[in-house]
């Protein structure tokens, strides 16, 4: 069959396409419909041909099959060491196939690869710190979904993702105008206790604009309103932009490079509008990766930067509880063992070990905090990375992979972790929901908040 | 006086004393009811998949399932539904109190009105709806009512107001809310604030020095504001605020409970413990009336 109604080879680019495909169950339709997905074989070697840049080639070539990568993937380690579940195999039986096919390949294989694209890699880039090579599984895989999804082959939940960031340019349903309504309403509910706390729009020539996740505006504005708290009581001043106020992308999780390029132009422009001295995001990994790691090669910047410095969340807060702008109380801080989660994407993408650690010298009790081993650029993705959490058909396997890391936290002791990345957020959450382990998880904006040593009269007693 | 109402429920019995106070409400007050239900909390990560608010269960919501919840609520309230003209049904997904927030905004609402447990109360999302009461009382905009008793008054039949006092600045607003029910359903009110000894060494003499100071200032802050309204007394007692307040209702045979609700704690699991709203409400024999924004009385 050529292309189905739901699954094929477009984009989701309007709101009925997008309708239609949610009002699918569980993707019921859509996957029989890809069952019968045509391969448009020419199409994919001449994609492979224009895209596949020399690194990707010389990875395929060098790999020495030592399997020294294998112990390195969490993946391979919850599922019982099987020989599939190796790194190299795991890229060399999918992409390395398809590339020596010259794209001569046909509708199992494909639903094969992705199956493997997205429920055996989260593109954790850990593996690619242990190859002898350097190559980088999560790299590959990263490439390779996005072959996949230029065929049509992407689970029902990303392809809806993706859709949601072209029609919406937000992962989810929010307009400009919900956004914009949202901002007033949390100011509304904030300013009484905080005399004083606005969440300016479109204000030019801030110190910080800042961005966020659209999960924020649409269920958990109190994170908005509690990062207002913050930049309010370390006196900055700061601005949010009506249009371009989205920083994450699941059209990365996705493979739609069209769509990734958008979204992170859209930041940059409102960047460019509002001309803010810095940047920065809310508590996420796969955001800040999207937006400032990746971003700007998609964006095609030159010097492979951002506009303006772009800072992840944490490197604000450390910046501000170091400098005295935000003070903690001592008697608040966190007395009980306390665990950090690291996020691939910002400490092993971009080296921000420390600074993380920082914050946790201010605000818990020396001798409290207790790492996780591995840790820092050598932790175990939370075992939700790379789009894994939000998809239905894998859930199962998802579920397994979170064993990883209910692992690591057990044995640390701790009750609490602290998980500064919205994804790993909620894959503690679910693992606590799946295996019951009597845990306890936090941004860490709320934390902060309950510690703070108030100036006088910053704050209204209740 | 309350011309939209907006019942938040979860359709399980617990709610239903909620929703004969609601709709009873608007019998008499020609309102509007909007039958708030929130179908499911969805997780955080960007999946489809909600856990349905009664049962736990991860459901996906599409137009089927919606409509089947909704027919579902129509049965459980078809005896309010008749002779309800101006009732309606709002489905939506999200953390209840953030939606019912959103809601109560959007609309204007002029009372909110909830249950104050869910009865079967899911494992799988803590602190609803306790923490849900919690977060909706303490960032409405309008007065929020809970019923916590199947056996709670009805509106309209009311005699006694007790209204409760720390002389918190959010207090104000929750007496010029009883206030302004006592004068319209022409009732006695009570105002009563309970010294906190909870905890404290005072000997006798300072207590009923600082009782004598209550009074006072209680004389000298609302009775000003009452103008030719006389049907009120004025009660201060010694010991832990929630007991006192609940003896004195059952003693006054009170029918409606007015606090101011406030709390400075972000954690809601652990402002539970510490409000006095909440252990009144789990407490008392009436429902109990939540105000602490002077946006609506
Ligand atoms: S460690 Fe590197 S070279 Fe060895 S099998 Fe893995 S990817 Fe190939
Ligand atoms: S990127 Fe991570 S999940 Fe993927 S193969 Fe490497 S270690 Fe495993
Ligand atoms: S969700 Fe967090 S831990 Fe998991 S891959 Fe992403 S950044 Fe890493």
């Amino acid at each position: 069959m050529p292309q189905g109604k739901l699954c094929n080879r477009q984009p989701i680019n309007t709101d009925e396409q997008l309708k239609l495909t949610l009002s699918d169950k569980s993707g019921k339709q859509y996957y029989a419909e890809m069952q019968e997905l045509d391969v448009d074989t020419n199409a994919l070697w001449a994609t492979i041909q224009k895209t596949m840049k020399s690194r990707i080639k010389t990875w395929l070539e060098i790999c020495a099959h030592c399997g020294m990568c294998a112990d390195s993937c969490f993946l391979y380690q919850v599922n019982d060491c099987v020989p599939e579940q190796v790194p190299s195999y795991k890229i060399q039986s999918t992409l390395g196939h398809i590339v020596k096919k010259k794209g001569q390949v046909d509708n199992e294989f494909m639903r094969k690869c992705m199956k493997i694209a997205w429920s055996q890699c989260t593109c954790c880039n850990r593996c690619g710190m242990y190859c002898p090579h350097g190559i980088d599984m999560g790299v590959m895989f990263s490439y390779l979904r996005g072959l996949l999804y230029s065929q049509g082959f992407v689970p029902w939940e990303l392809k809806i993702g993706s859709g949601m960031h072209r029609v919406y340019r937000a992962q989810m349903d929010v307009t400009t105008e919900d956004w914009v309504e949202t901002c007033e309403w949390m100011a509304e509910e904030t300013e009484e206790e905080w005399p004083g706390l606005t969440i300016p729009v479109d204000k030019q020539d801030a110190e910080i604009m800042y961005t966020c996740n659209a999960r924020e505006p649409k269920h958990y504005p109190e994170d908005l309103a509690e990062a207002a708290v913050l930049f309010h009581v370390a006196g900055t001043n700061w601005t949010v932009p009506s249009e371009g106020w989205e920083q994450t992308s699941l059209s990365m999780f996705a493979g739609d490079w069209e769509c990734c390029k958008d979204n992170v132009n859209h930041v940059y422009d409102a960047i460019e509008r509002l001309n803010p001295a810095r940047v920065t995001g809310t508590e996420c990994g796969h955001a800040h990766r999207a937006t400032v790691i990746e971003g700007p090669y998609w964006a095609g910047r030159k010097d492979g930067l951002p506009p303006k410095p772009y800072i992840h969340y944490v490197e604000w807060l450390a910046e501000a509880l170091r400098e005295g702008k935000l003070k903690i109380d001592p008697a608040k801080r966190i007395k009980e063992p306390v665990t950090l989660q690291d996020s691939c994407n910002y400490v092993r993408n971009q080296g921000l070990k420390d600074v993380t650690r920082e914050i946790l010298s201010y605000i818990v009790e020396p001798g409290y905090f207790v790492e996780m081993a591995p840790n820092k650029e050598h932790n175990y993705c939370c075992g939700g990375g790379g789009g894994f959490n939000g998809i239905g058909l894998y859930r199962e396997q998802r579920n397994v992979a979170l064993r990883k890391k209910m692992d690591q936290i057990l044995d640390t002791g701790c009750k609490l972790v602290i998980a500064p990345c919205h994804n790993c957020w909620d894959a503690i959450r679910d693992l606590e929901e799946e295996y019951e382990i009597g845990i306890r998880w936090s941004f860490l904006k709320p934390l902060i908040i309950g510690m703070l040593d108030i100036p006088e009269g910053m704050r209204v007693e209740w | 006086m309350f011309k939209k109402i907006l019942l938040a429920t979860t359709g399980s019995p617990a709610s239903f004393g909620a929703a004969r106070v609601a709709f009873d409400m608007a019998k008499r007050y020609d309102s509007e009811v909007t039958i708030f239900h929130v179908v499911g909390v969805p997780t955080k990560a960007f999946s489809h998949v909600v856990n349905d608010v009664r049962t736990g269960e991860e459901v996906e919501i599409d137009e089927e399932y919606l409509s089947w919840v909704e027919e579902e609520l129509k049965t459980t309230f078809a005896k309010q539904f008749e002779g309800a003209d101006n009732a309606k049904i709002v489905l939506t997904t999200g953390v209840p109190a953030r939606e019912i927030l959103r809601e109560a905004r959007k609309a204007d609402s002029d009372l909110v009105v909830m249950a104050a447990s869910s009865g079967e109360n899911a494992s799988f999302h803590k602190g609803y709806p306790g923490s849900t009461l919690q977060k909706v009382a303490k960032a409405a905009r309008c007065p929020v009512l809970s019923i916590h008793r199947e056996s709670a008054s009805y509106w309209g039949g009311f005699s006694n107001i007790l209204f409760g006092t720390d002389f918190s600045k959010q207090a104000e607003s929750a007496f010029k809310f009883a206030l302004s029910t006592a004068r319209e359903l022409d009732c006695d009110l009570t105002i009563f604030h309970a010294l906190d000894i909870s905890g404290k060494v005072l000997d006798q003499n300072e207590i009923e020095e600082n009782l004598i100071a209550a009074r006072k200032r209680i004389r000298a802050t609302y009775v000003p504001l009452m103008g030719d309204f006389k049907n009120y007394d004025i009660e201060v007692w010694e010991g832990t605020p929630y007991v006192e307040i609940v003896k004195l209702a059952r003693e006054k045979s009170v029918d409606l409970i007015c606090l101011a609700h406030h709390t400075n704690e972000l954690d809601p699991e652990r402002a539970r413990i510490g409000s006095t709203v909440e252990q009144v409400i789990l407490r008392a024999n009436c429902p109990v009336v939540s105000v602490s924004k002077p946006d609506k009385v």
